[in-house]
């Protein structure tokens, strides 16, 4: 059973942006896959704007190795997009993956950021592309980076106003690429824990790395101080063996020790080990 | 007909979405009802104000206790579980209020403004507090059974083995996750009878009920029912039934109800959790010598189906093996924990994850194969079970073994965390040690047809195409001939529930018996030698001789109080799983790759079926070796209780042995729960293939197996 509301379906983001300044809490339909289910809770919406049938918020394009993806693209639209495949491989992999392919069809990248749940598939990968996300209000637009953009669990700083209309990501031709999550089940779940990585290495060093981790900080972290260390590094036991400590005691430094750590600290640990092995 | 993958009489419409299952179901004017539950696990109820909830608008009743006519008990064992709770409530979800409304949403919300005061009573989280706790959940005290098998000397037999393996296992809540939710319709027919049409395993348990709560006569009552989305046991106990009649009784309304799965979690009965104390005596040679096993239950605050599970438990606690000294305790405690009841294999795939473990850890030690071992002491013809009765007739166990051998003696790891487990089974069909007869009647029509009155419930297991076969065999009749008339109580009479893996064998044969006494007739009046049965019939209804019934009652006995020995069975369904398993050390992630499952059914009256119920049964399977673990109050939906899907799925290989069961049907004898009952234990045997490591513990999810495999590296 849903609470009543009132919805409205523009088809401009000038409309939307309309509708968002002049309704009363409103809310965003980007998909529904989170806002059905909170609204069958119970959690009260009077106006909804549906913004899925804004063509324009669809598009991916790229220039000068900046990809722009609309919010609205679905799960499974990235997924089998061959520009982010081969610029972004590891976003593809997390999209591919994300709920059903109901849920797929339904659920938009947008809509994945803004509701910002830590366990979010898509994050981690957009992370390691050093995403911007563009808010658009009728005061005009702001861009944001993504680690700024989500202040805590479920928690961004998107305002009321404001729709998130495209996000930008670096692509990262060359490098070693790749997206991997643990789930209690093979599929339809959520992710226990995540990693995105892209590593570029030349004749035996590492030139460059970048990594991120999802489900064991509240927001997945991007160990940069670490990546930035292990440039020019030879890659050999010991230095992926000090990289994986200093990782762990950054993640234990964030968190404090959390009881799903016991299970959840070896695993990082062993896929760490695993990626920077390749 | 017999042996033939009949398509099943319902496909095309099951396909086609033409079916209407309970939820669907439309009727002008109605209404809409919804439980008030308990938040509290225990506690007193000390005053109940539903004034602000009864003036919301369009709420058209508000039941409670008092309002009950007749019995306020009921029970598919004994009479203790109150529909509504009367001054005490004992376990989060105990229903307390029955709220009627025009719609489902104004029902719901009054739900909203009921306000009861309670007084919190101390609450018993477990068995172990049950027992040495001063606060009684009921009068009878917090012990609901303590049941027995005792076999020879268990002493003697541990002083004459060579090695002995002492471990304890424990199991955890299952909620079945059926795909539909409990749902039904009331009403009152123009003779003003209660009708209820429900998703159910059992109408004419049902109908008792009902009867009892009104407290106006069976005759009074009908229970229709409805197409019905599964059920593995859920659907056994009262779900909606006696809330809708109480709506009907009251409002003289067609009445609608329909559980979110929130409810659904909430209020059906699960899978109790047992834990299991289990030693094991052997000879160096592999021959089992002795079997102590101490089973501690715990069943919730009502009874269910917790008897029955306590008492199968103890029975099966050997498994498929010939063991001379057998000492099993099984005791059943009251908690306020969800109440558990019947779900597919009544406590014995619990049992079955502790005695196949056991039955490697014997061949381990004394380095011998797990196949090996279990073929020197499986049941066989002529054995005697743990009860002590002897095994004359359709004991395909050891055949199911040598269908599994050439894959076992074949295996080969694909890699270093790779693995294959072996689980045996061996289980009752019917109810355990009392009467549980069935009935069926054929009636000749004015039309020329052979009308078949069938009380059986098809759940989606194939029940009616089973039947509907076995008649055909009998009859040596076209199906064009045949019109089936089920799942009503008022052309029917009881067969008892679709539950214990009985229908096949126990209603199979009465349908038998039906078609036999039929058969006779018609062949005497000619049928065979080309007179139609319309002509049959006018002669027929001449001398009163239209309708045939038949009757089984498989024959067991009472069992020794004391001892339980005794016939608690007719017949037995055995079977082997074999299970190849892949572990991702990193991740404690467990991919099941293929299973071989080899089923002694008797008889495969329909080839097809059989198979369609072991792949559900390995689903099931893997479920609880691996993922399902129901928590109460934090197991909401199946948004956090995690079941397999097709993509857990390994390739399957179904194995058919036909032991054939002289007092089945054809042959026949159940599968239903066989299927299910050897699956977690193969994947537990297959875990220790590959990693040397023994979950004791269900599920084996992937934390906990992570945690093994550290372990193991300390």
């Amino acid at each position: 059973m849903l609470p009543e509301f009132a919805s409205v379906i523009p088809e401009s983001k000038e409309n939307a942006l309309a509708y968002l300044s002049s309704l009363e809490n409103a809310k965003i339909f980007a998909g529904g896959t989170d806002l059905l289910v909170k609204m069958r809770r119970g959690e009260s919406c009077r106006h909804i704007v549906d913004i899925t049938k804004i063509h324009d918020m669809k598009d991916v394009s790229e220039h000068d190795g900046l990809i722009t993806i609309g919010a609205v693209s679905t799960h499974n639209e990235i997924s089998v997009n061959s520009l982010i495949n081969a610029q972004a491989p590891s976003l593809t992999r997390a999209c591919g993956l994300v709920g059903s392919p109901a849920i797929r069809n339904m659920g938009t990248i947008g809509g994945n950021l803004v509701n910002a749940s830590p366990a979010a598939d898509s994050l981690a990968p957009l992370l390691i592309h050093d995403t911007m996300v563009v808010l658009e209000s009728k005061n005009g637009v702001r861009k944001m980076k993504l680690e700024d953009f989500i202040l805590a669990p479920y928690k961004t700083a998107i305002q009321p106003y404001e729709l998130l209309t495209f996000i930008e990501i670096k692509g990262l031709p060359g490098y070693r690429e790749g997206y991997k999550r643990v789930t209690k089940r093979a599929t339809w779940a959520i992710s226990r824990l995540s990693i995105a990585w892209a590593i570029q290495e030349k004749d035996g060093l590492y030139k460059d790395i970048k990594l991120a981790i999802g489900s064991c900080t509240p927001m997945p972290f991007r160990p940069r101080r670490i990546e930035e260390s292990l440039k020019g590094l030879a890659k050999n036991e010991e230095t992926i063996q000090a990289a994986v400590e200093e990782i762990i005691y950054e993640i234990k430094r964030i968190s404090g020790i959390r009881p799903s750590f016991a299970y959840k600290i070896p695993v990082v640990k062993a896929l760490l080990e695993e990626v920077l092995k390749g | 007909m017999i042996g033939a993958n009949k398509e099943r009489v319902d496909v095309i419409d099951k396909v086609l979405g033409r079916p209407i299952f309970a939820g669907d179901t439309k009727r002008k004017g109605s209404l809409f009802a919804v439980v008030y539950r308990s938040p509290r696990p225990h506690a007193w109820i000390r005053h109940i104000n539903v004034g602000l909830a009864v003036a919301q608008p369009g709420i058209v009743k508000i039941i409670s206790a008092t309002d009950i006519p007749g019995k306020n008990r009921f029970g598919a064992i004994k009479k203790d579980q109150p529909c509504l709770a009367e001054n005490r409530v004992r376990y989060v979800g105990e229903p307390i209020l029955v709220i009627v409304g025009e719609t489902e949403d104004i029902a719901r919300k009054a739900t909203g403004f009921v306000k009861i005061d309670f007084e919190d009573i101390e609450p018993i989280h477990d068995p172990f507090m049950a027992e040495k706790s001063a606060t009684l959940l009921h009068d009878s005290g917090n012990l609901l059974s303590h049941r027995k098998v005792i076999k020879g000397d268990v002493e003697k037999g541990f002083a004459q083995s060579d090695v002995i393996i002492d471990h304890s296992y424990s199991t955890t809540w299952l909620d079945h996750g059926f795909m539909e939710t409990e749902a039904g319709i009331g009403y009152l027919d123009d003779a003003g009878r209660v009708v209820i049409t429900s998703s159910t395993q059992n109408i004419h348990y049902k109908m008792k009920e009902i009867s009892r709560v009104l407290g106006i006569p069976e005759d009074r009552v009908r229970v229709i029912q409805a197409t019905t989305g599964g059920g593995f046991g859920g659907k056994l106990d009262v779900t909606v039934e006696l809330f809708l009649a109480l709506a009907v009784y009251y409002t003289k309304k067609p009445v609608l109800m329909r559980f979110s799965r929130e409810e659904s979690f909430l209020s059906n009965t699960k899978r109790h959790p047992l834990y299991i104390e289990y030693k094991t005596g052997a000879k160096k040679d592999g021959t089992i010598q002795a079997v102590k096993v101490n089973i501690i239950g715990d069943t919730g605050p009502y009874i269910s189906y917790g008897e029955t599970v306590c008492l199968r438990a103890a029975i099966h606690a050997t498994g498929p093996y010939e063991i001379p000294n057998v000492h099993a305790d099984s005791r059943m405690f009251y908690t306020n924990n969800p109440v558990c009841g019947a779900m597919r294999g009544f406590g014995v795939p619990q049992l079955a994850f502790a005695h196949e473990s056991q039955m490697d850890e014997i061949a381990r030690v004394i380095n011998m194969d797990p196949l090996d071992i279990r073929m020197k002491n499986g049941l066989r013809k002529g054995s005697l079970t743990a009860t002590s009765q002897v095994l004359n007739h359709s004991v395909g166990f050891i055949e199911t073994l040598r269908k599994i051998e050439p894959f076992w003696r074949a295996r080969k790891k694909n890699s270093q965390t790779s693995g294959f487990g072996i689980g045996c089974m061996f289980y009752g069909c019917g109810n355990t040690g009392i009467s549980n007869p069935s009935r069926c009647h054929l009636r000749l029509t004015e039309e020329g047809k052979i009308a078949f009155h069938s009380g059986v419930c098809e759940i989606g297991q194939g029940s009616d195409t089973i039947l509907l076969q076995i008649l055909l065999e009998a009859l040596k009749i076209d199906e064009k001939n045949v019109v089936l008339i089920r799942g009503d109580t008022d052309t029917s009479t009881d067969v008892g529930s679709t539950s214990a893996s009985r229908q096949t064998y126990i209603s199979g044969r009465a349908v038998y018996e039906a078609a036999s006494s039929c058969r006779s007739y018609l062949k005497k009046s000619g049928f065979y030698h080309g007179r139609t049965l319309i002509d049959i019939f006018s002669e027929a209804h001449t001398e009163q001789n239209m309708i045939f019934d038949g009757y089984f009652d498989p024959p067991t006995s009472q069992l020794n109080i004391e001892t339980s020995a005794g016939t608690p069975y007719a017949t037995y369904a055995f079977a082997t799983h074999m299970t190849e398993i892949e572990i991702d050390e990193k991740t404690g992630v467990c991919l099941v790759k293929k299973v071989y499952a080899a089923h002694d059914v008797g008889k495969a009256v329909n080839p097809r079926l059989v198979k369609g119920q072991v792949y559900g049964g390995v689903a099931m399977g893997i479920g609880l070796a691996l993922m399902e673990e129901f928590v109460p109050g934090k197991s909401e939906s199946l948004d956090n209780y995690y079941m397999p899907t097709s993509m857990d799925m390994p390739d399957i290989e179904v194995l058919i042995v036909e032991d054939e069961e002289p007092t089945g049907p054809f042959g026949a004898k159940g599968v239903g729960e066989p299927a299910l009952i050897p699956q977690a234990a193969s994947i537990m045997n297959a875990i220790h293939d590959a990693e040397g490591i023994r979950p004791f513990q269900l599920p084996c999810h992937i934390e906990r197996l992570k945690k093994l495999i550290e372990d193991k590296k300390k």
